[in-house]
């Protein structure tokens, strides 16, 4: 059978789109399901797409930043202020595929597809970043770390459209990752660090581990310092290294995988924290 | 120099394989095998049949019917019984659009009692293959060779330096996958493909269908790269079996993960090296090669005994012991590759090489140029070596390395090495030059590949050999049914063998002419309208020397031819297996500083020197472009590249994505040095150049980053893991 | 197939999309439904840059582009930059340099450069320009003779 696509028009029309057949997927860019959808990955017959929904904006509000689903990463990465306000999560979105891809792939379907190599999921869950939601039964908001199941698994709604992402004002932060060719490949292993304001600790997060990005808490609680000691950063990244279930796979052992968490946790602190590089 | 072709790719205004098109034409797919290995029960093609779109669907059973000529013994274009590999074509579909025949190969089902396959040389021998190996029927070939008393040379040895390398296969990845188009008319098979090797597809599809060579026209097209793996047939009898099954024209083309999975490439090896030293003297080497050759047919390997020799290398080694095995595996078979396998032996002697000269505490260059070749000095197989530019660039090496010394920073290392390669100049070739009053038209069938080796190469030389100015030279390029025959474009050979048939073709035009002038010698010139002979009778335009015929027929023609040989092999110091004579001798030295990231093992290369020994120059920026090149597959060979097979011989990194060849944020600037003065076989005294830059890249890299950390990787390419744990090893 | 999306505008010229399959990517489109074969197929997943054509003046990958997916917007290829004075110095800049062999990745980087130049601004540094060009993989030159012609054109600071 061949593929079909809808081009709803607006919010309640993408999700009774995507109500109205059971194997029903949302396509935002296309980057990542357009291949899943080869690979046989996805099964799906029927295409509702994003692009004629209003979640294209990157903007400031009282509460922080918002932003939009359905923006271009690169439109994320080319915001005003962003940068300045939150370095490490642009640090991290300028590191996925090219420029090109950047101009078409977006947060939406970046989080949608919730891989365990995403870059962009260990910085935004060490900034605790709430997730905007809409669907049959209306809008919610949700912690990111409570809707990532698992691996490729994002608790949705059937019929439930992630809107938006929402950002602090501000907060220190940076991401650090490590691939086999610096540019246009896959992270081994992203280490992503924020204090988002009013925490009384860094925030500590993986990526590049099974079976899905995940904060680290034990290695948290030695890092309440604002510029942690020597001594404590050691500690953080020796328990980083061994809290998370490491995959071995053709990208990494968990051996490697364990050792680059060690290592990228300090430099990440030692650039976010300002504080020396032990 | 402006490139005569840059104003139509800039423009995106040529045809590659994968740009053409026929009326009517059909979209061809070949359907997969699903297993590695077993006996084949089915290929139950009804499904593939009643895909919407579906015009032919062919497996071994319809060409029964159909072409069983095609069914042959050794190389049938289907597997009869057994299959080889994963992804080995069993059938192929053609219908009207591509993703239909695509839909309709997914469609078919093959049945397939399935075995174990062997997915590494190591699953067969876990151990060195002991004696009588060599009639195991998973050898499909074994070479061994020698001359003098090695176990003595090992005895009285002062050191013995004894390692063991492992390298990875790697693949050519040409941007431009795999693309042909066939018809089938009158009884001519005609395809178009973008190929490497005309004359090598047109006999190579004519023994694969079983038919006479004549009846098959091959054209070639603009090749989107080759780099080795569009040479021989590889889709074209596919592609013509469907258009005779169709009775329509078939495009074929590969999608890229399918390049991968069906490239025919080079495969992984494993490497022992031991050398006996006295003082600081080599005194004996002995070579054991287990080389994964995948599929490929006994009697059908190239690569173990020609590589063989890049293990004893360009160096005075006293006794000498070789002895390898070409190994089956349910892999492709191993095909061609920017000199195929040798940038990974370079990698293992030059590793070895410069450990051992640093256990000996000598300057590992100085120990380079203490045995390096001389002209004059004898391969192992007894080969008189001719000019050789090795001991030059070793010097010029050693010079630039002194001079960057006391700018590498902390944490950085420096390392060289020396590559040997001899071109293919043995391979055949002729050309037809064509002279009217206005203009030398050069006839052959080569088309252009990248390098410029085609389109300003061959004009370039016809143009140094007649006098004439370039722009009146003009290449034609035509069908394996007009043109002269010729081996191909590969083994850096086009300007060389193909040159000297110019050069040739033009000494027998100048003949005619001088005789028609009144006497010679003559030489052409350009003149006030159109090209004139100038001779001892004085200066007459070509118009008025040409016969009626020649008038009406495009001019005066001579053919010219080259045939290289080369100097003989010993074949008292053959035991076993086929060995290849080196028809010239060609170093290449490079140079690399590195940085090593202490913790994450990521290495980036920060600067590297190129020293080329080029025989002569014929267009420098050619040759320039050419090193440039290949040093940079060099080092996706040196840190990235690398196919990942699981234990049943899947491939686990089948893109572009996971296959990971350098970027432009990878390069490092690169100097280069030409180096003249050692004469090749090539018109003008010049050598190949097209595959030599990339041979020391790995080998350098390896070596400036065992001077940063102090730690040998034996493991090929040096990942940032790999690195990392040999920073870590105890 | 879903409701008409309207025509697409290709190279200025507005290309009907009533009859294009719901499933087809923009590559195809391009190069079998249109002609325009100066786009290349590559990978044909996003890892090479050969397919890249410009979107309303912005880079993207022709082959993970659903045509019908497609706002609206003016799409440029290597056949529609013909004239541009951009594009124009991007080809000189190449010639000048040889920044090509095969001439596989060309039409991609050629495109590329130009839609990045006009992004960024000619004051992108040669470090950005090259940065952002990491996507378009070239196998044949090294990639030294197109530094030279990123050098040509990227002014300013990095
Ligand atoms: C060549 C290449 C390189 C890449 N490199 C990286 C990298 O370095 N780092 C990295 O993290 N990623 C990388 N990616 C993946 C990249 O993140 C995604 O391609 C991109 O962000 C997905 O966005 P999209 O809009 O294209 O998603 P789509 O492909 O449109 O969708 C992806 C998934 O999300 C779902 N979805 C999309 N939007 C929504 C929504 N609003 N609500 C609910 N579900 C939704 C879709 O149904 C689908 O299942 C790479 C991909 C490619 C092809
Ligand atoms: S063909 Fe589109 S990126 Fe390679
Ligand atoms: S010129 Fe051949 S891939 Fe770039």
């Amino acid at each position: 059978m061949p593929l079909t696509l809808e081009r709803p028009d607006g919010v309640d029309a993408a999700i009774a789109a995507l109500l109205s057949a059971p194997d029903a997927v949302p396509i935002a860019g296309g980057t990542d399901l357009l291949l899943d959808l080869e690979a046989g990955r996805v099964r799906s017959e029927h295409l509702v797409s994003l692009a004629g929904l209003p979640w294209a904006r990157v903007e400031r509000t009282g509460e922080g930043w918002s932003i939009g689903s359905t923006a271009p990463l690169r439109r994320v990465e080319r915001s005003e202020g962003l940068a300045a306000d939150h370095p490490g999560f642009v640090e991290a979105v300028r590191s996925v595929g090219s420029a090109a891809l950047r101009h078409r792939a977006t947060l939406g379907g970046n989080l949608g597809r919730a891989s365990p190599a995403s870059d962009l999921l260990p910085i935004l869950l060490a900034l605790d970043a709430d997730v905007t939601l809409v669907g049959p039964a209306g809008p919610r908001r949700a912690k990111l770390d409570e809707l990532l199941r698992g691996s490729r698994d994002l608790a949705l709604g059937r019929g439930e459209l992630i809107e938006g992402v929402a950002l602090p004002p501000r907060a220190p932060s940076a991401y650090a990752w490590q691939r086999v060719r610096p540019a246009n490949d896959i992270s081994q292993v992203g280490v992503a660090i924020a204090r988002p304001p009013g925490a009384d600790r860094w925030a500590v997060a993986l990526g590049g581990v099974l079976p899905r990005p995940c904060r680290v808490p034990a290695a948290e609680e030695a890092l309440t310092a604002p510029t942690p000691s020597e001594e404590e950063v050691r500690r953080a990244a020796r328990i980083a290294s061994t809290a998370a279930r490491f995959a071995s796979d053709r990208r990494a052992t968990a051996e490697y995988r364990r050792r680059l968490v060690d290592v990228l946790l300090r430099r990440a602190l030692a650039r976010a924290s300002g504080g020396a590089r032990p | 120099m402006t490139r005569p072709d840059a104003a139509g790719k800039l423009r995106g205004a040529v045809t590659f394989g994968t740009d053409l098109e026929r009326p009517g034409m059909l979209w061809g797919a070949l359907v997969p095998s699903p297993a590695a290995a077993g006996r084949l029960r089915a290929v139950d093609l009804g499904p593939a049949r009643r895909t919407p779109g579906v015009v032919a669907a062919i497996g071994a059973e319809e060409l029964r019917q159909l072409l069983p000529s095609a069914l042959g013994r050794e190389r049938p274009l289907f597997p009869v019984e057994e299959v080889a590999y994963r992804g080995q074509p069993v059938a192929a579909v053609a219908a009207s659009t591509r993703a239909a025949a695509r839909a309709a190969a997914r469609a078919a089902r093959v049945t397939i009692e399935e075995r174990r396959p062997v997915a590494d040389v190591e699953d067969r021998y876990p151990e060195w293959p002991g004696p009588g190996a060599a009639s195991d029927p998973g050898v499909i070939a074994h070479v061994r060779a020698g001359h003098g008393n090695v176990a003595s040379a090992f005895a009285r040895a002062t050191l013995v330096h004894s390692e063991t390398y492992r390298t990875s296969g790697v693949c050519q990845v040409a941007l431009e996958p795999h693309a042909c188009v066939a018809e089938v008319s009158d009884g001519v098979w005609r395809v178009t493909s973008s190929t490497q090797t005309p004359f090598g597809v047109r006999d190579d599809t004519a023994e694969i269908l079983g038919l006479p060579a004549e009846t098959i026209v091959v054209d070639g097209t603009w090749v989107g790269g080759g780099f080795g793996g569009k040479g021989a047939a590889f889709l074209e009898p596919y592609a013509l079996a469907l258009a005779r099954a169709s009775g329509r024209p078939v495009e074929l083309a590969l999608s890229y993960r399918e390049e991968f999975r069906l490239g025919r490439s080079t495969l992984a090896a494993v490497i022992r090296l031991d050398t006996a030293v006295i003082d600081r003297t080599i005194v004996g080497r002995r070579v054991r090669l287990l080389l994964d050759t995948g599929s490929s047919l006994p009697g059908r390997d190239f690569a173990t005994g020609y590589s063989i020799g890049f293990l004893v290398g360009p160096y005075r080694c006293g006794a000498v012991e070789v002895e390898g095995f070409g190994v089956r595996t349910n892999k492709p078979p191993f095909g061609p590759h920017r000199a195929p396998f040798a940038p990974q032996c370079v990698f293992a002697l030059e590793s070895h090489l410069d450990g051992l000269a640093r256990r000996l505490g000598v300057d590992p260059l100085e120990f380079r140029l203490a045995h390096v070749w001389r002209e004059g000095d004898e391969t192992f197989l007894g080969q008189k070596v001719g000019p050789f530019g090795g001991e030059r660039a070793l010097r010029a090496a050693a010079e630039r390395a002194r001079a960057w010394r006391p700018s590498v920073a902390e944490g950085h290392g420096l390392g060289a090495a020396l590559g040997f390669w001899s071109t293919g100049t043995g391979a055949g070739g002729e050309v037809r030059l064509r002279l009217d009053g206005r203009a030398l038209r050069l006839e052959q069938v080569e088309r252009e590949i990248g390098s410029g080796s085609v389109i300003a190469g061959l004009t370039a030389v016809a143009a140094r050999a007649t006098g004439l100015p370039a722009r009146l030279v003009r290449l034609v390029a035509s069908d394996t049914a007009t043109a002269p025959v010729d081996s191909g474009v590969f083994g850096s050979r086009t300007v060389a063998a193909l040159g000297r048939a110019i050069v040739q073709a033009n000494e027998k035009l100048l003949a005619t002419l001088a005789r028609r002038a009144g006497g010679g010698p003559v030489r052409l010139e350009e003149g006030a309208d159109g090209i004139d002979v100038v001779g001892p009778a004085g200066r007459r335009p070509v118009a008025e020397l040409l016969t009626p015929e020649e008038r009406d027929g495009g001019g005066l023609v001579a053919e010219g031819r080259h045939y290289g040989n080369a100097p003989p092999i010993d074949p008292s110091r053959v035991e076993d297996g086929t060995f290849y004579p080196y028809t010239d001798f060609t170093a290449s030295v490079d140079l690399a500083e590195v940085e090593v990231d202490p913790e994450t093992g990521s290495v980036r290369v920060v600067r590297a020197a190129a020293f080329q020994d080029v025989g002569a120059v014929i267009s420098e920026p050619l040759v320039r472009a050419q090193v440039e090149g290949g040093f940079v597959m060099g080092l996706g060979e040196a840190l990235t590249e690398e196919t990942l097979w699981s234990p049943d011989a899947t491939l686990l990194n089948p893109s572009l994505l996971d296959y990971r060849i350098p970027t432009l944020l990878d390069v490092p600037p690169l100097e280069i040095t030409l180096l003249e003065g050692a004469p090749g076989a090539g018109p003008f005294g010049a050598k190949g150049v097209g595959e030599p830059p990339i041979l020391a890249v790995p080998a350098a890299v390896a070596n400036a980053v065992a001077d940063a950390t102090g730690r040998r990787v034996r493991d090929l390419p040096l990942t940032p893991e790999r690195v990392s744990r040999a920073l870590i090893r105890p | 197939m879903s409701a008409d999306p309207g025509p697409l505008e290709v190279n200025g010229r507005p290309v009907e999309r009533a009859s294009i399959p719901d499933d087809e990517r923009l590559l195809d489109t391009l190069r079998w439904r249109l002609g325009l074969k100066g786009t290349k197929e590559g990978c044909r997943s996003g890892d090479c840059g050969a397919c890249t054509v410009l979107l309303a003046g912005e880079t993207v990958l022709s082959c993970l582009a659903l045509t019908r997916d497609l706002p609206a917007l003016p799409v440029t290829t290597i056949e529609g930059i013909e004239e541009d004075p951009v594009a124009i110095a991007v080809r000189e800049a190449f010639t000048a340099e040889a920044a090509l062999q095969c001439g596989y990745c060309t039409p991609g980087f050629v495109v590329a450069t130009v839609g990045l130049l006009k992004e960024l601004g000619p004051d992108v540094g040669v470090d950005r320009l090259r940065e952002e060009l990491a996507g378009n993989l070239c196998r044949c030159t090294g990639y030294a003779a197109i530094d030279r012609a990123i050098r040509r054109l990227a002014r300013g600071g990095p």
